[in-house]
């Protein structure tokens, strides 16, 4: 699983590079194929960015954008996108990705990934969005599915149609979050391996894996995407259904909240290494451990 | 039926506080009620918002009292929510809001802990300079402090108390009538750090930063301190690696 030319295409199984693993990943070099960092940490200067420096050294990074806001109504924040433009060119990544969402409003930015309604006028909107930054970046991004603690009322799209067609429009790839489609599919109603067979296999270009919390709200039983968690077996065995119909996609494990000691993060990354080996050799299909 | 941009400013107002009844409109009810769905919403903006606060200002939470803190924090945040998404640089206006809160008003001190808080926070994030070795100083050149380097001045010992206030620190209690302090924060390699200047230093160094000039810089000292040693305070910058050459317009 693993692959060390820095800059190169991301191979097997990753990692999110989290700030209390940053000096142990640099002194430990542990087996593990990629790093993916949340560009927004790493836009100004100082130890932070330069200890990443060195650790792209070591293993391949992909850079992950939480705060463009492709579906902000207002725009584009251009400053934002210079930005993010300036860390793809220092760090040279393996992969660029971004969200399905927005978070931007009347110039404030509100630190989450939020929903959109799924018409034409977000699309149009996104799209265009999208056109700008892979024009800008001079490359291919992905964007993530979202997930979702609501439906509105004038969303006529189903949310796979709404990817397949923005990928379509733009050329951008697919990074197919697991974990966001069975929390989104539990708490809305819908059929995740539905959701999965829609989506065109060739667009996908990573996948994400990461735990969440089960909560009750008003006798409702909600699920939270906390990225705070080991994966759960029914989101493993739906990343099974995942490999057998897109192949052995680079695979990412995310854990933001309570995160643990690196040995549970890499436990967690070989248990998909595992799943993405079956998938590479046998070409059909996988199933969970 | 609203636009996309009337929704999303109806949702702002329902994740700050404000009438969620625009972005109730827009959202299905079935099962989970539609105002519990948006509090799930809700919820993860301010706590997250709260927390990266937590992060910038923990002096200031031990200080107050952390549910306190999450307490001034969630109303930091619905009156000056973010304005870009990178979270280190969110908090530059919570030292004034928490000088007009009423609940820590009494706590005088406080606004300017955390504006020594807020200037560790910037060097830790500022741009990479090279320092300015001592022999380019032969060549009269446009000369600047270190991005990373905040210049602050205070009535209160907020040194001491910012030391008083480490959780490896003692029960040593600090004298707040001990008077005030002129400060220079700033990033000397990887660390940030920072230390006492006299009034004729802080007068330099502000100086310096303004004209870009030595001599100016020289004059400013010297007219706060008619003895103030120039040499020293030059060779103290140069030491402290806080001197770099102003870079091109």
């Amino acid at each position: 699983m693993n692959s060390r030319v820095a800059g190169g295409a991301p191979n097997g199984s990753g990692i999110g590079l989290r700030s209390p693993h940053v000096d142990e990943i640099g002194s430990t070099r542990p087996d593990v194929g990629w790093l993916e960092v949340h560009a927004e940490n790493y836009m100004g200067g100082g130890p932070g960015i330069r200890a990443l420096e060195r650790i792209r050294r070591d293993h391949p990074v992909s850079i992950h954008g939480v705060g463009l806001s492709l579906g902000s109504a207002e725009g584009l924040d251009d400053r934002h996108l210079e930005r993010l433009a300036a860390l793809v060119e220092r760090l040279e990544p393996a992969l660029v990705s971004e969200h399905l969402s927005w978070s931007v409003t009347g110039g404030a930015y509100l630190n989450h990934l939020l929903p959109l309604p799924y018409t034409l006028e977000p699309l149009a909107l996104v799209s265009r969005h999208v056109d700008r930054v892979q024009q800008r970046l001079g490359r291919q991004v992905l964007i993530e599915n979202p997930s979702s603690y609501l439906r509105f009322t004038d969303s006529p799209i189903p949310g796979s149609d709404f990817l397949i067609a923005l990928a379509r429009r733009t050329g951008c790839g697919l990074l197919f979050d697991v974990n966001n489609v069975y929390v989104s599919c539990r708490n809305l109603g819908g059929d995740a391996a539905a959701y999965l067979d829609a989506v065109d296999p060739a667009a996908v270009g990573e996948i994400h894996l990461a735990g969440h919390a089960v909560n009750e709200a008003d006798g409702h039983t909600v699920l939270i995407d906390d990225h705070g968690s080991r994966v759960t077996q029914a989101v493993w065995d739906l990343y099974g259904h995942a490999l057998t119909r897109f192949g052995p996609v680079p695979t990412l494990i995310e854990w933001d909240t309570d995160v643990p000691a690196l040995a549970v993060l890499l436990e967690e990354a070989a248990r998909a290494a595992a799943m993405l080996r079956i998938a590479e050799r046998e070409g059909g299909d996988v199933h969970a451990a | 039926m609203s636009t996309l941009r009337e929704l999303q400013s109806g949702f702002r107002a329902a994740m700050l506080g404000g009438d969620a009844g625009a972005a109730a409109a827009a959202v299905q009810s079935d099962g989970l009620g539609v105002d519990a769905r948006l509090a799930i919403y809700r919820h993860h903006v301010l706590t997250s918002l709260t927390t990266a606060l937590e992060a910038t200002f923990p002096v200031v939470v031990r200080l107050v009292d952390p549910r306190f803190f999450r307490y001034a924090a969630d109303r930091f945040v619905r009156e000056h929510p973010p304005t870009g998404p990178c979270l280190s640089e969110y908090g530059a206006a919570l030292p004034d809001f928490l000088a007009r809160f009423e609940p820590s008003r009494h706590l005088a001190y406080l606004p300017d802990v955390a504006r020594l808080e807020w200037a560790m926070n910037v060097a830790l994030h500022a741009p990479d300079a090279a320092p300015v070795p001592p022999e380019a100083l032969r060549e009269p050149a446009p000369l600047a402090l270190h991005p990373s380097l905040t210049l602050l001045q205070s009535p209160w010992p907020i040194d001491t108390i910012w030391h008083a206030s480490q959780p490896e620190a003692g029960d040593d209690t600090v004298d707040l009538d001990a008077g005030g302090v002129h400060l220079q924060i700033w990033r000397s390699t990887d660390d940030v750090v920072f230390r006492r200047l006299s009034a004729a230093a802080f007068a330099f160094h502000r100086a310096l930063a303004h004209t870009a000039c030595l001599d100016a810089a020289a004059q400013a000292a010297l007219s706060i301190a008619p003895d103030a040693d120039l040499p020293s305070l030059i060779r103290d910058l140069l030491a402290d690696q806080a001197l770099v050459h102003r870079p091109a317009p």
